[in-house]
C-alpha cells in the first residue's frame, strides 16, 4: 500500500486549524466533554448556508474544505466518510419531537438531515462532485474502513484523488445519555496521564478529520500511508501481538522500525488492558505519545491520531507539549487504536 | 470475476427465499395493514411489515434472550439462510468477511425507550445496541466472522454499495468470501419522516404510473455470498449468479430530491456497465428503483432513457410487492434479480395502469414466464444524492 496524504483538514478539542503552531499551545483538559474548538465557519461556507447545518455538518465541510485547499484541488475522484454515531443533533431533535408531539406537527429538515451519509452528500454538493461517494459506519471502525475503501479506489483508479474523512458528534444529549449509561468517567477520576488511569469511562471527544489522498507524490505531500487493518474483535492480548506482527511483516517492518507508537488508550481501566500489557512487552523501547486525551473517546478519534501522525511526520516535529527533548528521526510512525475493547485497528504512517 | 453463492431474505412477501418466489409468482403483495408498528398514523396507511412480532422473529432465529433488536434479528435471520444456502458451516476457513448495510440501524428499539431513558434510572442500557453499526457486529458475531466487518449508510443506496464493496474487496484479493447485504425495520422515526416529506401513499403504492402519490415503507433484509474463483473451484460450489457489474455515481443536484434528467442514476448505470465491460442492449431486465414518489420514478424513467435509447429492456419496481425497505431494498432486490434470473421470468410492477406523461416508458405489469433473462440491471438511489447499479448475470 502506497497512499500520498496530499491535504489534511482537522477540527477538534485542541486548535488544529493552525497547523503552523502544531499544538504549540495544547492542552490536556481534565474534563468529561471535550468539545471541538470551531473555526469562524463564516471564512469558509457562505452565512446563508451555514444557517441549516448542524454541527457535525459545518464540521465535516469545513474540515473538508481545508484538506482540499491543502492538497491545491477544488474536486476529488471520491468521497468518503466514515462515522459512528451519524447526524445525531438532527436524529435527537426529529426522535425528541415525535415523542412530545405525538407524532403530529413535524418538519422535515432534521429527518433529511439525519442520514449518516449527509455531510459525504452535502459535500458533494457543494463541490459538484457527481464521483463515488460512500459512507461507512462501524462504531469504532469507521473511518479504517472508508480508508481500506480508498485504498482499494487509488488501486482500481490510477491518477485520482479520494476525499476521506471521518468525524463524529459530541452534542449534550448524546453525552447525557452516555452518562445515564455509565460510559463517561467521573469529573474526580480524570487524571492528565490517560495510560495510568485507574476508574473505569472515558471522556467523550469529537472533531473531524479529513485527508486528501493519492497515489501521486506531489509538492504538497506530507506523508504517506503504508498500512492500514482493522480487526472485528480481537480475542486479547496474544491475538493483538500475533496480528501486529503480521501486520508489521507484510509491512517489511520490525518494532525497532517505529519510531513513534500512538496508542488509542481511552483512559479506562478495563477497555486500556490490553493496550497496556502491549504497550510495556513490545514498544518498552519506542517513544510513546497517547491521543486521546487531546481529543477524546469517540468512535472517529483515529481520524485525529492520522491527522496528528501525518503531521508529526510532515514536520519531523513533536510538540513540545507532547513530548520533550525529542531530535530523533520520525520515519515510521503506529496508530494501534482501540473502542472498547473489542474492535482494534493499525495505522502505520511514515515520511517521504 | 465475484460469484454468487448464496441468497437469503426476510420481507413482507416471505420469510425466506422460496416463500418470497412464491409470492412474486403469484403477484401477492406483502402490503398491507399496519399490525406491529406502534404509531398514530397505523389506520391510515399501509406498509410492507415481516409479520412476526419481536418475539417471534427471536423464535426463528432459534434464540432465546437474545435482546437483539428488530434490526439485528432480521439481519441474522436473512445472513443464517444465505450461509445455509452457499453450503457454508465454519466462517473461518477463508478470508472471511460481513457487509451490511442500515439506514437506522437499532432505532425501532430506541424511539420506545428513549424518553424512559431520559426521565428516569433506566433499566435498559439501549444507546450501546443503537448505533447503525451495531447490529454487524452482533451477526459477525454471531456466524464467528471476524476478517473483515463494517456497515455502510449511504441512505436508500445502502445495501448496493455494501454489494459492490463486498465484490471490490474479493477483487482486490483482500477477502476470498463475504456476506453482503442490509437490514431495516420499521420504525417511527422513518415512517414520520417520509410522512413529513409528503412522499407516503396511503394507499397500495404505484410505481411508475402517471397517478401515483408516493412510496409504501418496508422492512426486511436479504445477504449475498460472494466468493471468489478460487474459493468457487477448490470448493466446487454450485454458482447461483456472477456480479458482472457494479457503478456508484453522486447525483449532486439536492440532498433529498433527484435531478430531473437523473445524472447520478444515469453515471451509476453506466459505470456499472463499463465494469460488466458489454453494452447496454444486453440487459434483459431492470430491476428498478421505482419508489412510486413523483420525483423518483419520473428521475429513474429520464436516466434509463438516455442509457438505454430506443431499446429499453422490460423493467419493473418490486417495491409494489415489498414496500420500500430503505436500507435493505438493494439487497432484497438483488436476490429478486436473481430470482428473475435462475425462473426467467419478469416479477411484475403491480398497481401501474396509466402511462406517465412525461415519458414513453411502461413498466411490466404481469407476470412474464418463459422469457429468457441472462442479466439484469438493479437500481438503488438515495437521500444525499448517491445513486448505485449492480448487474448480475447468468454463470
Amino acid at each position: 500500500m502506497v497512499i500520498y496524504i496530499n491535504g489534511t483538514g482537522c477540527i477538534s478539542h485542541q486548535n488544529t486549524i493552525d497547523v503552523d503552531t502544531f499544538l504549540g499551545n495544547s492542552q490536556i483538559t481534565c474534563q468529561p466533554l471535550l468539545l471541538a474548538q470551531e473555526p469562524d465557519y463564516k471564512d469558509y461556507v457562505p452565512a446563508n448556508m451555514l444557517r441549516r447545518m448542524s454541527h457535525i455538518i459545518k464540521m465535516g465541510i469545513v474540515a473538508a474544505k481545508i484538506s482540499l485547499q491543502q492538497a491545491e484541488l477544488e474536486n476529488v475522484d471520491a468521497i468518503i466518510t466514515g462515522t459512528g454515531l451519524g447526524c445525531f443533533e438532527d436524529t435527537d431533535k426529529f426522535l425528541k419531537t415525535i415523542i412530545e408531539n405525538n407524532e403530529q406537527l413535524l418538519t422535515p429538515t432534521s429527518f433529511i438531515q439525519s442520514t449518516h451519509n449527509t455531510v459525504a452528500g452535502q459535500i458533494a454538493l457543494l463541490i459538484k462532485c457527481h464521483n463515488y461517494n460512500f459512507t461507512y459506519t462501524q462504531q469504532g471502525l469507521s473511518f479504517e474502513s472508508a480508508l481500506i475503501d480508498a485504498d482499494m479506489f487509488l488501486n482500481e483508479n490510477k491518477n485520482s484523488n479520494v476525499l476521506v474523512g471521518g468525524l463524529d458528534e459530541a452534542i449534550q444529549p448524546y453525552y447525557d445519555l452516555l452518562v445515564k449509561a455509565g460510559h463517561i468517567k467521573k469529573q474526580e477520576d480524570i487524571i492528565t496521564e490517560i495510560e495510568k488511569n485507574k476508574t473505569k469511562g472515558f471522556c467523550l471527544g469529537e472533531g473531524a478529520s479529513f485527508f486528501v489522498l493519492s497515489n501521486q507524490k506531489n509538492k504538497t505531500t506530507k506523508a504517506q500511508i503504508k498500512g492500514v487493518k482493522t480487526y472485528a474483535a480481537i480475542k486479547g492480548s496474544d491475538d493483538l501481538k500475533n496480528q501486529l506482527a503480521i501486520f508489521l511483516q507484510e509491512l517489511n517492518l520490525s518494532i525497532n522500525d517505529i519510531s513513534l507508537l500512538l496508542p488509542g488508550n481511552s483512559g479506562d481501566v478495563e477497555d486500556d488492558k490490553i493496550l497496556n500489557e502491549n504497550n510495556k512487552q513490545l514498544f518498552s523501547k519506542t517513544d510513546i505519545v497517547y491521543f486521546k486525551n487531546l481529543c477524546g473517546e469517540f468512535f472517529t478519534a483515529s481520524a485525529f491520531a492520522l491527522w496528528l501522525a501525518s503531521t508529526i511526520v510532515e514536520k519531523q516535529r513533536i510538540p513540545k507539549t507532547l513530548m520533550h527533548n525529542n531530535n530523533k528521526e520520525l520515519k515510521n510512525i503506529l496508530i494501534i487504536n482501540q473502542y472498547r475493547n473489542t474492535e482494534y485497528s493499525f495505522m502505520c504512517v511514515s515520511s517521504c | 470475476m465475484v460469484f454468487v453463492t448464496g441468497i437469503g431474505t426476510i420481507s413482507a412477501i416471505g420469510k425466506n427465499v422460496s416463500e418470497t418466489l412464491s409470492s412474486l409468482l403469484e403477484s401477492r403483495t406483502g402490503i398491507g395493514k399496519i399490525n406491529h408498528l406502534q404509531t398514530i398514523h397505523k389506520d391510515n396507511y399501509v406498509a410492507g411489515e415481516v409479520n412476526y412480532s419481536l418475539q417471534e422473529l427471536e423464535n426463528l432465529a432459534g434464540l432465546k434472550n437474545s435482546n437483539y433488536n428488530r434490526t439485528t434479528l432480521l439481519s441474522l435471520l436473512a445472513t443464517q439462510e444465505a450461509l445455509t444456502s452457499a453450503g457454508i458451516k465454519d466462517a473461518s476457513t477463508y478470508r472471511t468477511g460481513f457487509i451490511s448495510a442500515s439506514s437506522v440501524g437499532g432505532m425501532s428499539h430506541s424511539e420506545l425507550l428513549y424518553k424512559d431513558f431520559l426521565e428516569h434510572n433506566p433499566h435498559e442500557n439501549f444507546i450501546d445496541t443503537h448505533y447503525t453499526g451495531a447490529h454487524a457486529t452482533d451477526v459477525a458475531k454471531h456466524f464467528g466472522i471476524t476478517d473483515y466487518v463494517t456497515t455502510i449508510s449511504t441512505a436508500c443506496s445502502s445495501a448496493a454499495n455494501a454489494i459492490m464493496l463486498g465484490a471490490r474487496l474479493i477483487n482486490n484479493n483482500i477477502l476470498d468470501r463475504v456476506i453482503v447485504g442490509g437490514a431495516d425495520a420499521l420504525c417511527k422515526f422513518t415512517f414520520n419522516g417520509f410522512n413529513t416529506l409528503m412522499i407516503l401513499d396511503k394507499e397500495w403504492c404505484k410505481p411508475f404510473d402517471n397517478n401515483r402519490k408516493g412510496l409504501n415503507l418496508g422492512e426486511g433484509a436479504a445477504y449475498l455470498v460472494l466468493e471468489s474463483e478460487r474459493v468457487v473451484k477448490a470448493e466446487n460450489k454450485k454458482i447461483i449468479a456472477v456480479l458482472s457489474g457494479y457503478g456508484n455515481a453522486n447525483d449532486a443536484f439536492h440532498q433529498t430530491a433527484s435531478s430531473p434528467d437523473g445524472q447520478g442514476a444515469y453515471a451509476a448505470m453506466q459505470k456499472a456497465l463499463e465494469v460488466a465491460n458489454f453494452f447496454s442492449n444486453k440487459i434483459d431486465y431492470i430491476n428498478a428503483h421505482g419508489t412510486g414518489t413523483a420525483n423518483n420514478d419520473s428521475s429513474e424513467a429520464a436516466a434509463i432513457q438516455n442509457i438505454f435509447k430506443k431499446n429499453i429492456p422490460p423493467f419493473s419496481s418490486t417495491k409494489s410487492f415489498t414496500g420500500h425497505t430503505l436500507a435493505a431494498a438493494a439487497s432484497i432486490e438483488a436476490v429478486i434479480s436473481i430470482l428473475s434470473i435462475q425462473n426467467n421470468t419478469i416479477f411484475p410492477n403491480l398497481n401501474c395502469v396509466t402511462p406517465m406523461q412525461d415519458t414513453t416508458l411502461f413498466p411490466v405489469t404481469s407476470l412474464q414466464k418463459n422469457t429468457e433473462i441472462n442479466h439484469v440491471l438493479s437500481n438503488s438511489f438515495g437521500f444525499g444524492g448517491n445513486c448505485s447499479s449492480l448487474i448480475f448475470s447468468r454463470n
